[in-house]
């Protein structure tokens, strides 16, 4: 008894000793910030938790605009002169320089400071049950395996498949591996639609993963995601953080034009972490670079059905037309024949104001047709009353040429001789055709004043997937 | 900030011309938006001020106050130098508290007159902090008063000219011109750029 008091009394002497801050690191901070590079300012948390943070050394803190060896945002990566305004700030009382490239997600400028996070790490299990019960053709047996492999090996990884293939599914096994592993996971898209429509469905393929969904005006979600699902927007939030990096829909809009964000990616990640690329059509950089060593082609749908293969139909002086208040012969027949047959319908539009001037033609057809563009608030709604048959018929710029799919939807595009439809969005919109079983036959016109060279390229290339996948 | 600006500062579609004969022979400014975007601005009906409030207007006012874009006080130059260039009165911008400026890292309103190349002189000093904003119509009416005269400010007996955002009810305006009649002002005019 004699020598455990004495223990006990030792033990309380070191105590003493020992400096006591009376403060315990809050998870949510840490779970928040790690992998995250983040303005002070904007810190979710007190004022006085990140300072004593910062005191304790877990946070590395950055200027947030780099003036040498040239001008850098710090977060964005931006380098483009134009993108910066320099001003007389009155709170560091000198002229100051901040980023417009990412000025929405809160300005950086040179007297602000950002956080990285480089104190203890997140706890992560390496518990994620997968629950999905589908079945794999030998196609996409064949590629899930190659994906697995290259994850493995920590080596980047192209999958390059048709409109209707079953992509994201495929991602599952390898997810599910990476995250078993406790690495963490970022899935990319350059479209908020792609997000909303995966969330969903990883958040039932894994039920006990915290999985975080990212994009503009996001709710704010709790606890440490090991499975981010993002915006590429929402990635220059982030640095170093991904053990695996997915960008999905890798050449949509604006991914492939901005270099920023494919900057973005790379930042995100770590910088052994593999990148796993997804899409329907591939760039020819990313074909030339991926193709000889790990690549995946699945040129049929999960259906086994070939992919409809578009039809060219003249419709000359369209726009003229549709000025004097007149719906072109063909297309108005086209309409109402999906109208006769009761066929959900979309119908795509070169521009903005040419969809507007035409919307009050078809509502006289039917009242129920109307409109979908970019800076629409009621696009989900309106994409989800087509898909419950409240609307017969969808007009839509290319906001909707991917990520979408409705049961039997027929689908027109006006004007394909348009610069806005090249070759891989002509593709992308003829694979929102057929995608379900029942219905793995559809009409895809392409209405065109002249044909282009893109326009060939799509449906050359949809034939040869064609051929490719029912030669044997 | 007097670089040229060759993309749109709202939208960040490429300018037609941004540099163009007019604005190279007359003493114009250069466009900084594009006319698809200046077409949402409505112009006001009242003579005190140039624009009417949208939600282009509410755009703008968020990006340009809230998201602290600075750049954005170029939008409107060439019309408050119309507006301004002959204007015989002083013009006094409306003040920001000074920890309010250190917040947002700029004077909104002294901005937009740089931008102009509008020569402005300051009498005045917010005494609060609060935000007329958060407030109704009541409350606006009743609050103790708003400005102050700044030190060593020496009011002349002349004509001034308020400049301001936006006028809802007119309290802030109406606070300011009392401070300046009452020290010695021969008139106090009011302008905005927004009519609420």
């Amino acid at each position: 008894m004699i020598f455990v008091g004495a223990v006990f009394i030792s033990y309380l002497k070191g105590a003493k000793k020992m400096k006591y801050r009376g403060w315990i690191l809050p998870p949510a901070l840490r779970d928040f910030h790690e992998g995250r590079i983040w303005l002070k300012e904007h810190s979710p948390f007190p004022k006085d938790h990140i300072e004593r943070v910062i005191e304790c050394g877990y946070f590395h803190t950055i200027e947030g605009i780099q003036k040498e060896p040239h001008l850098k945002c710090n977060r964005c990566y931006n380098q483009d002169p134009r993108e910066f305004t320099m001003f007389d700030c009155s709170k560091c009382e000198q002229s100051c320089i901040y980023c417009r490239h990412c000025l929405h997600m809160g300005r950086v400028s040179s007297c602000t400071e950002l956080l990285i996070w480089i104190g203890p790490r997140a706890i992560r299990t390496r518990m994620h049950p997968l629950k999905w019960e589908g079945q794999f053709t030998a196609l996409q047996k064949q590629a899930v395996n190659e994906i697995l492999a290259s994850i493995k090996a920590k080596r980047s990884h192209l999958i390059h498949a048709v409109c209707g293939a079953g992509k994201t599914e495929l991602l599952f096994p390898s997810i599910h591996y990476a995250l078993e592993q406790g690495l963490r996971v970022c899935i990319a898209t350059p479209r908020t639609d792609v997000v909303l429509e995966l969330f969903p469905r990883l958040q039932t393929a894994f039920p006990s993963t915290i999985i975080h969904a990212l994009y503009g005006g996001a709710p704010k979600q709790q606890g440490y995601a090991q499975l981010v699902l993002a915006t590429t927007h929402q990635l220059y939030r982030f640095e170093q953080a991904f053990d695996v990096m997915i960008v999905d829909e890798a050449d949509a809009f604006p991914y492939t034009f901005d270099e920023t964000l494919q900057r973005a990616v790379k930042k995100a990640k770590k910088k052994d972490a593999p990148i796993v690329f997804v899409t329907a059509t591939p760039s020819q950089k990313l074909l030339h670079q991926y193709r000889n060593n790990s690549y995946s082609f699945i040129p049929k749908r999960y259906h086994n059905y070939p992919l409809p293969v578009p039809s060219f139909c003249s419709l000359w002086n369209y726009e003229k037309c549709f000025k004097r208040g007149k719906i072109p012969d063909k297309l108005k027949q086209w309409t109402e024949e999906r109208l006769v047959q009761n066929e959900p319908f979309l119908i795509f539009f070169p521009k903005v104001e040419l969809m507007k001037i035409a919307a009050s033609l078809f509502q006289a057809l039917d009242a129920s047709i109307t409109t979908v563009h970019a800076d629409d608030p009621d696009r989900k709604e309106k994409v989800l009353k087509l898909r419950n048959e409240e609307v017969r018929g969808l007009l839509t710029t290319t906001i909707l040429e991917r990520g979408i799919t409705i049961k039997n939807v027929q689908v027109a595009v006006i004007g394909a001789e348009s610069a806005i439809f090249n070759s891989s969005a002509l593709i992308q919109i003829a694979g929102r055709v057929g995608r379900h079983v029942e219905f793995a036959n559809g009409d895809i016109v392409f209405f065109h004043h002249g044909i282009t060279v893109e326009m060939d390229d799509a449906r050359t290339k949809i034939l040869a997937y064609n051929k490719e996948g029912f030669s044997q | 900030m007097n670089k040229i600006d060759t993309h749109c500062l709202l939208c960040a579609k490429l300018l037609k011309d941004p540099i163009s004969w007019t604005t190279l022979l007359t003493k114009r400014f250069q466009p900084t938006i594009c006319e698809k975007c200046s077409a949402r601005f409505e112009n006001s009906q009242s003579a005190t001020a140039l624009y009417q409030y949208n939600n282009a207007m509410k755009e703008y006012l968020h990006q340009y106050k809230f998201l602290q874009d600075v750049a954005l006080a170029k939008v409107f130059r060439q019309e408050l130098y119309n507006r301004f260039k002959r204007e015989k009165a002083t013009i006094i911008p409306i003040p920001m508290h000074p920890l309010k400026q250190k917040e947002r890292t700029f004077s909104h309103m002294e901005e937009l007159l740089k931008a102009a190349n509008i020569p402005y002189i300051q009498l005045l000093e917010k005494t609060t902090t609060e935000t007329q904003s958060a407030k109704n119509r009541e409350e606006r009416m009743q609050v103790a008063p708003l400005f102050c005269l700044k030190e060593g400010a020496y009011v002349e007996h002349k004509e001034y000219l308020l400049f301001d955002d936006i006028k809802t009810t007119g309290t802030t305006l109406q606070h300011a011109t009392e401070i300046l009649v009452n020290a010695g002002a021969k008139s106090v005019q009011c302008f905005t750029l927004i009519n609420g």
